[in-house]
């Protein structure tokens, strides 16, 4: 899966020239064997390597404070998300929607590689919420579908339905 | 095609301010201060109102989208500049007003459709002039979603250009 989401990270960034990746383990991590160094190793490795070939340092935060907070985010999905059961996904769903509530990306007001990577990573959880649940979450749905319309980042992934209005306006606010 | 904007110095229109500084780019456009607010396209044609002048200025722009990129998101379009008009430069019940804002971006970014658009321009701008929602911007957790859509609009780069320039001349 992190092979498919290199490949649509490089179209999102304008890269020209796919790469060849291969995979380590059996956890599949991916490699990167790069013609004048040495291989890079890991999802956050390469993909971060891909933003700085691609000119775009802005997509890793600008103070020193949002680098720190991409770093965060790309952290937690590579811990938590990725291979997380399906007993704690209700856990990472709630942290992100009261996390959310305040910011339109999760970085404050500036879109970065931690939204692209997140969305990614919990795309195939969203794709199964029921309607009702998505707003529950409404917070995270609203970030998800903001970021699945962000120009050039939905490639492999097919788009989520999302419920622009409330319709379970009655519940929790 | 050269259109000249002049804007009302004392009381400046931010909707409009707005718009110019978006389209800026686009169309070759001068902005002058003077007395009043007018838009004039030609010798004969000139708009005055508010919101005429955005309608005008975003449809000569058709590649930005400001005014949405389908039917229904222009009538959404007029839908929230009539809001901003009559809701919330309205004289009461502006906390019924906010409560309506605030459920439509429950699950929006932007007011209409995935990007900006008018509707976010103008009731931005009616906000930012608004007294009361000055004062209830200051009580924690009120109008949340509210809150967030106008720090997000606020933070990005054709609105500070704007605020710094005009809004403390009204304070």
């Amino acid at each position: 899966m992190s092979l498919k989401e290199l490949s649509s990270l490089e179209k999102a960034l304008g890269l020209k020239k796919p790469n060849k990746y291969s995979t380590q383990g059996d956890r599949k991590v991916p490699v990167l064997q790069s013609i004048n160094g040495p291989a890079l190793v890991g999802l956050v490795t390469i993909a971060t390597h891909l933003v700085q070939e691609a000119k775009q340092p802005e997509l890793l935060g600008g103070s020193a404070e949002h680098k720190a907070v991409v770093q965060q985010w790309l952290e937690y999905r590579v811990t938590k998300v990725d291979g997380c059961h399906k007993e704690d996904i209700k856990t990472i769903l709630k942290d992100l929607n009261s996390y959310l509530e305040d910011k339109v990306y999760l970085a404050g007001n500036q879109f970065t590689l931690a939204d692209t990577l997140m969305y990614y990573g919990i795309h195939h959880v969203i794709v199964d919420l029921a309607v009702q649940e998505k707003e529950k979450y409404m917070n995270m749905t609203r970030w998800f579908d903001h970021v699945q319309h962000y120009p050039g980042v939905r490639h492999h992934l097919p788009p989520v339905v999302v419920l622009r209005n409330r319709v379970y306006t009655s519940g929790h606010h | 095609m050269a259109l000249n904007l002049t804007i009302n110095s004392s009381n400046p229109p931010l909707g409009v301010l707005l718009a110019a500084e978006h389209v800026k780019g686009s169309v070759n456009l001068s902005v002058d201060e003077g007395k009043d607010n007018k838009l004039r396209v030609s010798e004969s044609v000139q708009f005055s109102d508010v919101n005429s002048i955005t309608r005008y200025l975003a449809r000569v722009t058709p590649t930005l989208s400001l005014y949405g990129s389908n039917m229904l998101e222009q009538t959404e379009v007029d839908h929230w500049m009539e809001f901003s008009t009559r809701r919330v430069c309205g004289q009461s019940g502006l906390a019924t007003a906010l409560g309506e804002l605030d459920m439509a971006l429950a699950l929006r970014t932007f007011l209409v459709g995935h990007s900006l658009t008018l509707a976010d321009l103008c009731v931005w701008a009616a906000l930012k002039g608004s007294n009361d929602w000055q004062s209830i911007q200051k009580q924690a957790g009120a109008f949340s979603h509210v809150a967030r859509w106008f720090s997000f609009l606020g933070s990005q780069v054709p609105f500070t250009a704007v605020g710094n320039k005009y809004a403390n001349s009204k304070a």
